[in-house]
């Protein structure tokens, strides 16, 4: 079961909750089973289209994801990490 | 800090800190343990102090009358990572409602001063009056507890905030220092002097590497107290690291809440400078006073395309190990690290070239370094000098002071040279007066007499709302970016909520661009201070302080009228903007309504407090 991990930005809608474990077999299917749980991720996870959020990055065991590799394949014990590629000042 | 709990470990009584009390004009030096009223005392940082400026009645911020409140958050100088913060309140030069109160204000600067001030023995220092000539004070550590002491200050006068910090690093071993520049002594011309904080790799290198406490014009008001500089000398006291404190540690350093201020070889995404690229995606990133052209130029100053030319270094404020710094050196011709030039942060480099119409990055570099040389808040100085470019550019014949528009370096620079050194105190006084005074106040980029930072007013209808400067106490200015969402349920609720909640550690002490989470906050107060609160008991009291500020402001004499953006924005709507104008009067009219709807009866409820 992979975990997600993610910024306060998340957390704070969440109950303050900072990372879930979820059911997934790809990146992509884990960030839906995320936002399947808690639907108040949904907009800050994807885009209208359905497609991810152009602002948001995919870390996969501390390697940055390019943004075709949404459906590379996770397992029990990964972690995805997804931060906004916009913050501070 | 000292705690004397009986039983819970949340009474707020139980806790005292320590305060020196210090009469410039007099030179008496009062010390003492002062026994928390509340939760937000215990925090500490503008919790604190703003119950103390509540107090006053200061109608001018250059009187004696006005204090200026050095103090610490409950984690400065703990062993929780980024836990280095030093805060500085007053009532501000440069922040003032249209019927010309000063408004309450605090700046927040990091590395090792606060830790420096804490280990003296204190938590807080206030200076009243003013000094009869200009001095540097002393602050040390002894067996006795903690002394300060009067030097005079001749040697400082005219020395840039650098100078100073290097000349007391010469004669006080063990001490860090805080430092005005040219500007604060020319406060009465520039009120929008920072107070600079000394770092360790400044003092180890001889680099002009300085933190600051930047908004607001907290260095003006050191400089109309005659106060130039002060030590902290002190031996380091770190306790030994907690493994509880360790796991919270290595989460914030490792984890996904510090990754956009790590180096990409750390799993990172380089620092605030990249925040460009996102922006740009949308045309958000400010060109020519907040006006986004569209046309690309953005880019030149992304980092991938600055980097090949110089060399850039990820380095940290003390024991911190997110290294958010991205330091620029000269590359030398076998690409070793040459000559250090600035620091780039976002906020500093678009608004001295990007919005400045400069798009060259060793422009920027030269405009920074001066800016910090001179000791001047970047953000309001480039929102100030945009705002004369676009003046000149409206009126090519009839421009003000020296005709500076868009894309002219030389005069950018003579304009920062002038704001920090009292030749033009049309800059130094920031956006607010001058667009009042040409009597164009349209593009005038501030809300409360508050330059923006560099994010577009037209995606962010919170900046009103913001107590202490848009980007530093209202976590709204990049939601349209991050969500897309511009409906007025999602705007109200933003910024009653979530928004408001982003100065918690500017109580605690901490930076609030770590990503410490409220979990890892309330387990450090507990391990480090002994305090047990839960996350609603402490997100309770940062709401509270938030609306203190409100409060505040309303009796600085703020309208409802005040809470806006600038007319242009709704007026011009621009179309180079990547998501349709949202920002009308109407839907603004409606927010302000929903908002006011929520705060109108905390600020009551709080000012009857108040008088109880």
């Amino acid at each position: 079961m992979p975990r997600i991990r993610f910024t306060n930005l998340f957390a704070e809608r969440i109950g303050g909750v900072n990372s879930v474990d979820v059911q997934g077999a790809t990146v992509e299917s884990s960030l839906h089973a995320l936002t399947d749980r808690h639907p108040d991720l949904t907009p800050l996870v994807w885009a209208k289209d359905g497609a991810l959020n152009s602002v948001m990055v995919l870390f996969l065991n501390d390697r940055q994801l390019g943004a075709r590799e949404i459906g590379t394949s996770v397992g029990p014990g990964d972690e995805i990490d997804i931060v906004p590629a916009l913050e501070g000042g | 800090m000292r705690t004397s709990f009986n039983g819970s470990r949340s009474e707020p009584g139980a806790v005292a800190y320590s305060r020196a009390t210090v009469d410039l004009a007099s030179r008496d030096v009062r010390f003492e343990d002062v026994p928390c009223r509340n939760l937000e005392d215990v925090l500490g940082g503008f919790g604190r102090s703003f119950q103390i400026l509540a107090e006053r009645t200061v109608t001018h911020a250059y009187t004696p009358e006005n204090p200026l409140i050095i103090n610490t958050g409950v984690l400065t100088a703990s062993n929780v990572t980024t836990g280095l913060r030093t805060y500085f309140s007053a009532y501000s030069p440069l922040k003032a409602s249209d019927k010309g109160l000063p408004a309450a204000m605090w700046s927040a600067g990091s590395c090792k001063f606060g830790p420096k001030l804490k280990w003296t023995g204190l938590d807080e220092v206030i200076l009243e009056g003013r000094a009869d000539a200009p001095v540097y004070l002393v602050i040390r550590h002894s067996e006795a507890g903690p002394q300060i002491a009067f030097e005079p200050a001749g040697d400082l006068v005219g020395l840039t905030c650098h100078q100073k910090i290097m000349w007391l690093k010469e004669r006080y071993t063990d001490a860090h220092f805080a430092a005005i520049g040219p500007a604060g002594e020319h406060y009465e011309d520039c009120y929008m002097a920072s107070v600079a904080l000394s770092t360790e790799n400044q003092l180890r290198s001889g680099d002009d590497k300085c933190r600051w406490a930047g908004r607001g014009g907290m260095g003006a008001v050191m400089g109309y107290k005659r106060v130039l500089a002060i030590v902290a000398q002190a031996p380091d006291k770190i306790a030994k690291l907690k493994p509880e404190i360790r796991d919270i540690n290595k989460a914030v350093t490792s984890g996904p809440g510090s990754r956009k201020f790590r180096e990409k070889e750390k799993g990172g995404l380089g620092g605030t400078w990249s925040n460009y690229e996102p922006l740009e995606k949308f045309h958000f990133v400010p060109q020519n006073n907040f006006r986004p052209t569209g046309d690309g130029k953005p880019e030149l100053m992304f980092r991938d395309n600055v980097q090949p030319n110089f060399v850039v270094k990820a380095e940290s404020c003390f024991r911190c190990g997110i290294s958010c710094h991205k330091n620029v050196y000269e590359k030398n011709e076998d690409g070793t690290r040459g000559t250090f030039l600035a620091k780039f942060d976002y906020e500093p480099v678009n608004l001295l070239s990007t919005n400045l119409g400069i798009h060259d990055p060793r422009k920027a570099a030269t405009l920074i370094a001066l800016v910090d040389r001179l000791g001047m808040d970047n953000i309001s100085l480039g929102t100030t000098i945009s705002y004369v470019m676009d003046y000149n550019s409206r009126h090519p014949d009839a421009p003000i002071l020296n005709g500076a528009t868009f894309g002219d370096f030389e005069k950018a620079r003579e304009l920062v040279e002038g704001a920090g050194t009292g030749r033009f105190p049309e800059v130094g006084r920031g956006v607010k007066r001058l667009s009042q005074s040409l009597g164009e106040t349209g593009y005038a980029m501030h809300c409360k007499g508050l330059e923006f930072p560099a994010y577009q007013p037209d995606t962010n209808p919170g900046y009103p709302w913001a107590i202490a400067g848009g980007h530093m106490s209202m976590a709204t200015y990049m939601a349209v970016a991050l969500e897309g969402n511009t409906s007025l349920d999602y705007w109200a609720t933003l910024i009653t909520t979530r928004g408001l909640l982003f100065v918690r550690d500017d109580l605690l002490g901490l930076c609030k661009f770590a990503g410490v989470t409220g979990d890892h906050a309330v387990e450090a107060l507990k391990q480090e201070a002994g305090i047990e609160v839960t996350t609603a008991e402490m997100l309770a009291a940062v709401r509270r302080a938030f609306v203190r500020a409100l409060w505040l402001e309303r009796r600085q004499g703020y309208e409802r009228a005040e809470y806006t953006l600038p007319s242009e924005v709704f007026d011009r709507p621009n179309a180079n903007l990547g998501v349709p104008p949202f920002v009308t009067r109407e839907f603004f009219s409606d927010l302000s309504d929903r908002v006011w709807a929520v705060f109108d009866p905390e600020i009551d409820q709080m000012a009857n407090g108040m008088k109880a």
